[in-house]
Formats: C-alpha cells, sequence, structure tokens
C-alpha cells in the first residue's frame, strides 16, 4: 500500500472530470513566492508529505500576499511531519468556501465491497462525526462488479439533503471519483473537504489517495509517483533500512524486510510472517532487546544472506543475532547457514563475547546444523521450540553482559 | 472426513507447469494424494509428473470429474482462474498466489460467495488432512510428516509457517490433527475463522481446533461473537502473536499486509480479551498449548 501525493491525486483527478484548485509545487521559499503572484493570492500552502491529518499537524497554511507566502513556506520545509521531513510545499488558490462536504470511498474489509461514505459535514474529523451524528452520514456499498450506478449516486446526496443544480454536480463529481478509484487500483480516495464555493460549484478542495501497490504492474501512469510502503511504516526509511531494500532487491530470490528499532542489542532475523511475530514478541517478553525487526523467508541465496546479517550485525550497539524459522518452512538451512557464518567469520566477531543463537529446521537443516556447530554458533533443530531458542538467546545475552 | 478435503476430493492444479506448480505437485503426488489434472493455456499434451495438462479447466472437469482446484498462477492471473473454476463448477477452491490486486481481490471472493464455493486465500499455503493423506497446496513441502500426523484437533492458521509450527506443537503435545489449514495472510480472504469453525463444528473427525492468530482484522473478534452465539461448542484454542505490535507508532505493519492495527481495531489483548470472555482457551505462551491441549483433551478421545 503506498500513498501518492496530493498534487499527483489532484492531476489523476483532474484527468477524470473532477474540478481541482489551481495549484503548484515548491521547492524553496522563492517558488512558492513566485506560485503565489502566479495564482494571485490568498494562497494555501501544504506540506507534500505521504501522511493524512496534516491541518491538525500544523502543516497547512494560508497566505494573503506573496512575502507571506515565502515565510510560510520557509517554515513548513523546515517541519518534520509525523516522522517525514517535508521537502516541497503545494501553493494552491484559495477557494471562496461556502459550504464544506466531504467524501470517501475504501474497501470495507469485513463486508468485502468497495464502500462510500459522504456527509455534508465536511472539514472536521469525520472518525469524531460518525461516533457523534451518525444521522448525518450516508455510508454505501458499491457492488464491486455492477459498479456505482448513477441513480446511486444521486441517492446519496439526496438523502443528505442536496437538490437542485448542487446534487446533480456532487452526483457526478462522485461517479466520477468512483471511476478514479477503480481506475487507479486505490484503496483510499477520500476528498475533505469537498467545497461548495460561493460561485456555486463544487471542488475537490483536498485529496488524499492511496494506491494498492500490488496493482502497480499494471498502472504505467503511476510509476514512480508512489510512495511505496508509505503505509508500512511510521517515518522515512534510514539509511540502513535502504541499504537493505537494496541488497533484498539485488537478487529475485527469498524476500527480507528490515526495519530498524530504537535501541535495542540483539540483531533478529526470523522466518515467516507469524513466526516473526512469535519470536520478536517471546524475545521482549523475556525482557530482551531487538534492535531491528527482519523478516526473511522464501529462500533467500547465500549473497542475500550474508549481506543482510552483515547489515544486521552494523547497526551500533548491535552485541547478539538470533535467527529463527518455523518448521519446515521451505527456506534452505544450509544455504542460510553459509550465508550467515561467512558475514560472522567477515566481521570477526568472537562468539565467545557475542552470542549468536540459531534455531533452524527445514530443508537441508542436517548440512545446515554442520556448518552452524563447524564455525562455533549456538544451533538447534526441532529438539527446542521457538520460544525456547529465545530463552536461550536471551540467558546468553545476560551471560556476556555481567 | 476432516474438512474441506478428504479421498473424494478430486484434484486439478492450475498453472501446473509453472516452476513452484511443478514442486508442489510433485511433494503432493510423493505424499501420496492423486492429482488428477493440470491446466495451463496452450499446454495442452504436457504432463507434470505424469499428470496431464489441459488448456481449459471445462476439459479438466470432462476428462477428470475434477471439483477441488489449487491455483498456483502469478497475480496478474489469479482473478480470471478463479472465475474460469467457479464458471465450470469447481466448489473448493485454494489460491496460493501473494500480491492479487485487492480489486480482483473482491471480485473473486463475491463470486465465490455468490456461487457457493469455499475459496481459501489468497496468499494460502493450503491446507492438509494428514489421515487421508491429502493435502493442497505447498504446505508441509516435501515432509508433511514432520509436522502433521493424524489426529482429532483442527488447525487454523492465518500464517502458512505457523499453521506447520502449531499442528508440530499439537504432535509433540501426543495429538494429531484433522486439517490443518493456512487461511492466508492478508486482510482481504475468502475463508476466515468463522467460516472455517462452521465446517469444524460439523465434522465428526474434530474434537477441538487451535487458532493462531495475528494483530489486525477482525476475525478473532467475530470468532469470539460466534462462540458467544453457540456457533461453536468444542473446546478452541487460541494464540495471538504479535502483541509487541501494540507498544509501536499506530499503523506500523510487520510481518503479514493483515496484521496492520489501526484506530484501535485489531489489538492483540482486544482479540485475546474477547476470546477469553467467549469461552476460548485464550494462550499467554505459545508452549503453553502443549499443556492446554492436554488438560483441554484429556479424556477425549483425541488420539
Amino acid at each position: 500500500m503506498g500513498r501518492v501525493l496530493e498534487h499527483e491525486s489532484k492531476r489523476l483527478l483532474g484527468r477524470r472530470g473532477v474540478p481541482t484548485p489551481e495549484h503548484r509545487v515548491a521547492n524553496s521559499p522563492e517558488e512558492a513566492m513566485k506560485a503565489a503572484e502566479e495564482l494571485g493570492c490568498p494562497v494555501v500552502l501544504k506540506a507534500l508529505v505521504p501522511v493524512g491529518k496534516r491541518g491538525k499537524a500544523g502543516a497547512i497554511k494560508f497566505a494573503d500576499t506573496p512575502q507571506e507566502a515565502y515565510e510560510r513556506s520557509r517554515s513548513l520545509l523546515n517541519m518534520t511531519v509525523r516522522h517525514f521531513p517535508v521537502e516541497k510545499v503545494l501553493v494552491e488558490e484559495k477557494v471562496a468556501i461556502k459550504q464544506e462536504w466531504y467524501v470517501s470511498i475504501t474497501i470495507d474489509k469485513k463486508r468485502q465491497k468497495p464502500v462510500i461514505v459522504a456527509t455534508l459535514d465536511g472539514g472536521v474529523d469525520v472518525e469524531e462525526l460518525v461516533m457523534a451524528h451518525p444521522e448525518r452520514i450516508v455510508t454505501h456499498h458499491v457492488d464491486i462488479f455492477r459498479g456505482l450506478r448513477p441513480f446511486e449516486a444521486k441517492e446519496i446526496w439526496s438523502r443528505l439533503g442536496l437538490t437542485g443544480k448542487e446534487l446533480l454536480q456532487a452526483q457526478q463529481l462522485l461517479l466520477q471519483l468512483y471511476d478514479v478509484f477503480i481506475t487507479y487500483d486505490a484503496y483510499l480516495l477520500e476528498i475533505n473537504p469537498l467545497v461548495l464555493t460561493e460561485e456555486g460549484t463544487v471542488v475537490a478542495a483536498a485529496s488524499v489517495m492511496g494506491v494498492d501497490d500490488s496493482a502497480l504492474y499494471r498502472q504505467p501512469e503511476l510509476a514512480g509517483k508512489v510512495e511505496v510502503g508509505s503505509e508500512r511504516a511510521w517515518r522515512p526509511l534510514t539509511e540502513l533500512e535502504k541499504k537493505m531494500i537494496e541488497i533484498n532487491n539485488a537478487d529475485y530470490r527469498g524476500t527480507a524486510r528490515y526495519t530498524e528499532m530504537e535501541g535495542g542489542n540483539i540483531g533478529f532475523m526470523c522466518g515467516g510472517g507469524g513466526g516473526s511475530l512469535l519470536s520478536f514478541d517471546a524475545l521482549v517478553d523475556l525482557g530482551g532487546q531487538p534492535a531491528n525487526y527482519t523478516e526473511t523467508g522464501g529462500n533467500p541465496p547465500e549473497e542475500k544472506v550474508y549481506g543482510l546479517t552483515k547489515g544486521i550485525l552494523s547497526k551500533p550497539g548491535v552485541k547478539g543475532l538470533f535467527v529463527a524459522h518455523n518448521i519446515t518452512n521451505n527456506t534452505q538451512v544450509d544455504v542460510m547457514a553459509r550465508g550467515i557464518v561467512r558475514a560472522l567469520k567477515d566481521m570477526n566477531i568472537d562468539l565467545s563475547k557475542f552470542p549468536v543463537v540459531v534455531r533452524e529446521a527445514g530443508v537441508n537443516d542436517e548440512e545446515g546444523r554442520r556448518i552452524f556447530l563447524e564455525a562455533g554458533v549456538e544451533y538447534y533443530g526441532e529438539e527446542i521450540t521457538l520460544m525456547q531458542a529465545a530463552e536461550k538467546m536471551v540467558q546468553r545475552m545476560k551471560e556476556v553482559q555481567q | 472426513m476432516a474438512i474441506l478435503i478428504d479421498r473424494n476430493s478430486k484434484i486439478l492444479i492450475q498453472g501446473i507447469t509453472g516452476r513452484e506448480a511443478s514442486m508442489i505437485t510433485r511433494h503432493t503426488l510423493d505424499y501420496g494424494t492423486p492429482v488428477l489434472a493440470g491446466v495451463t493455456p496452450g499446454k495442452k499434451g504436457m504432463n507434470v509428473h505424469g499428470v496431464p495438462v489441459y488448456d481449459t479447466v471445462k476439459e479438466a472437469v470432462e476428462q477428470h470429474g475434477v471439483n477441488t482446484s489449487l491455483i498456483v498462477v502469478p497475480p496478474p492471473f489469479a482473478l480470471d482462474a478463479v472465475e474460469e473454476a467457479i464458471a465450470s463448477g469447481i466448489k473448493v477452491i485454494v489460491v496460493t498466489t501473494e500480491n492479487v490486486p485487492q480489486l480482483d481481490v473482491l471480485k473473486m471472493l463475491h463470486l465465490a460467495r455468490k456461487n457457493g464455493v469455499h475459496l481459501i486465500g489468497p496468499n494460502t499455503v493450503g491446507m492438509i488432512n494428514p489421515g487421508d493423506r491429502m493435502k493442497l497446496g505447498s504446505i508441509g513441502g516435501d515432509n508433511p510428516e514432520r509436522c502433521f500426523v493424524p489426529g482429532r484437533v483442527g488447525v487454523i492458521s492465518r500464517s502458512g509457517g505457523m499453521t506447520a509450527e502449531t499442528s508440530w506443537m499439537v504432535k509433540r503435545a501426543g495429538f494429531g490433527v484433522s486439517t490443518s489449514i493456512g487461511m492466508g495472510g492478508d486482510a482481504l480472504i475468502g475463508s476466515n475463522i468463522v467460516d472455517l469453525l462452521t465446517l469444524f463444528e460439523k465434522d465428526d473427525d474434530t474434537d477441538a481446533v487451535v487458532v493462531f492468530s495475528e494483530p489486525g482484522t477482525s476475525f478473532e473478534e467475530d470468532a469470539a461473537e460466534f462462540l458467544t452465539k453457540g456457533g461453536f461448542s468444542k473446546p478452541l484454542i487460541s494464540y495471538i502473536a504479535g502483541r509487541f505490535t501494540e507498544n509501536m507508532p499506530e499503523g506500523t505493519v510487520f510481518g503479514h499486509a493483515g496484521t496492520m492495527i489501526s484506530g484501535g481495531e485489531g489489538r492483540p489483548s482486544t482479540k485475546m480479551k474477547k476470546l477469553h470472555e467467549a469461552g476460548a482457551h485464550v494462550v499467554e505462551r505459545f508452549d503453553d498449548m502443549i499443556n492446554v491441549l492436554h488438560s483441554v483433551l484429556t479424556g477425549k478421545a483425541v488420539r
């Protein structure tokens, strides 16, 4: 899952006929000032970062003069919004607002259908509105094969009380939004506020769009425009995380996702989505402090295992390594063993002071056991459980730190 | 008996000539599970480890009466493969494919429900019934006996790998499994915990069920409600991994795509509490499962 930055989402909306405010992207205060002159003041300045709730974070400002646009964009460019440094600012014409509405399209995982949520009380925290005034919100589930029918789009707004020219505009716009949602494989498309201007036109003033990264293969138009994985992280990638992605991408075989934890001293390389969660829980419950979360699987080649191990061990403060996979994971244990042992040797790791505990049971584990034991690594197969292996890891860490 | 697959299952593999599918076919045949036919468009007349290949599912149904399909095709073709299987009257479908676009998944799940088809996955390791030596998917790899021995405990897991590890714990406790199923790690899947418990409830060969869970989705909360309403009356043993994620910033995802905690929903602690209140045996530490299995199943004819 990945976010699309606002100017890109508005470009896509525009292509399907949705009216949006005129805008420019500024990389510096100077550019913001120039954009404000071109667009005419007042303007809205928004931090271009792949996170929501920017208003609350103070990442949306207004400017009445080009000079104000200069100053306020400068302060935006110095900001970090929910850990994302602001590198670009969206400068937009400020539309004259008569009413603020809201509409979103997402996927209801429980009902397994696209769902439209609309209200005429836009510009606010809709989650709170749902709780306080559910009667002011219309929710509509869409039949995935039939799509959104024009009469349904009309009914949604009519139920909220729109009529006349406004109803027809809102209907048209919702059909266009649904079209964008389906066409670009979005999982989230939120327009808040959807503005009825003083002139009586309906404009998508702010848009938040997220795209299914599994579908990018059929979205050539979105190439390079989706912050892939931005839905999986709570901050931008660290340098080491970027390096680990390179190591992972260097060979299509096997996958590894490396996430740095704050602090910690145990290098963590465990396998499988569920097995890695369990292993991490086990270490934490026992008082261990993992320094990272690396999930490996799907048979990575020796070179990848080697690179990952070196990466994990290179983080400052790492004083041990825990490697565990669940049984009959298809990962080849001997290949893992060769990669890990080579990295340990390369880094001149003294195993008497730097505990390495491995629990692997699966394909070619006899050969894997031989390689690990020959290198002096503490190895376990299916004679112990994942939790017992975690206990040994934490115990060994305590021993060497005394 | 067990659920979904048994000796009456007539198995088809869609995408059989692919590298992964060919390996799965070999492991499946080695285990003793008959695979009657395969389908890969344009490859009619070939065979994979002796299994005849057809161009269409229709031909495979006409020639072999297949009623169960394992789908091992790349993501762009997964939806069409499911549509073809359903159109040809297949009633049990396992989709192993990972990273299927969400809109395609919505379509396949919609079709499955509309046509009364049991769809497992996508992104699943599959399922196994060791009593009948029937397996569907990569589950167990080349050595299913290591973890899956015949018995009367059902296993449901969000994680493929942990389907094996959990079944191995059942084995360590001295019991065996009726059917072990990896339901898939995504939030959008064909058969959730409630769907599978419904089947296990009706299965005379299952005395208890163990569920391995993760953060995210409402599958466990729904299961708790199902228990409270009396939908499942056998002992349910639950373990939920990933409690540490509750202390991470919101939106953090580790493990599967379906493990995201958002807006307070999907928290392991909430899931544990609800299942406990509904009468499930909620295991705090995974290793405690062995003792819990003993205490819960002693006196029952589960071995």
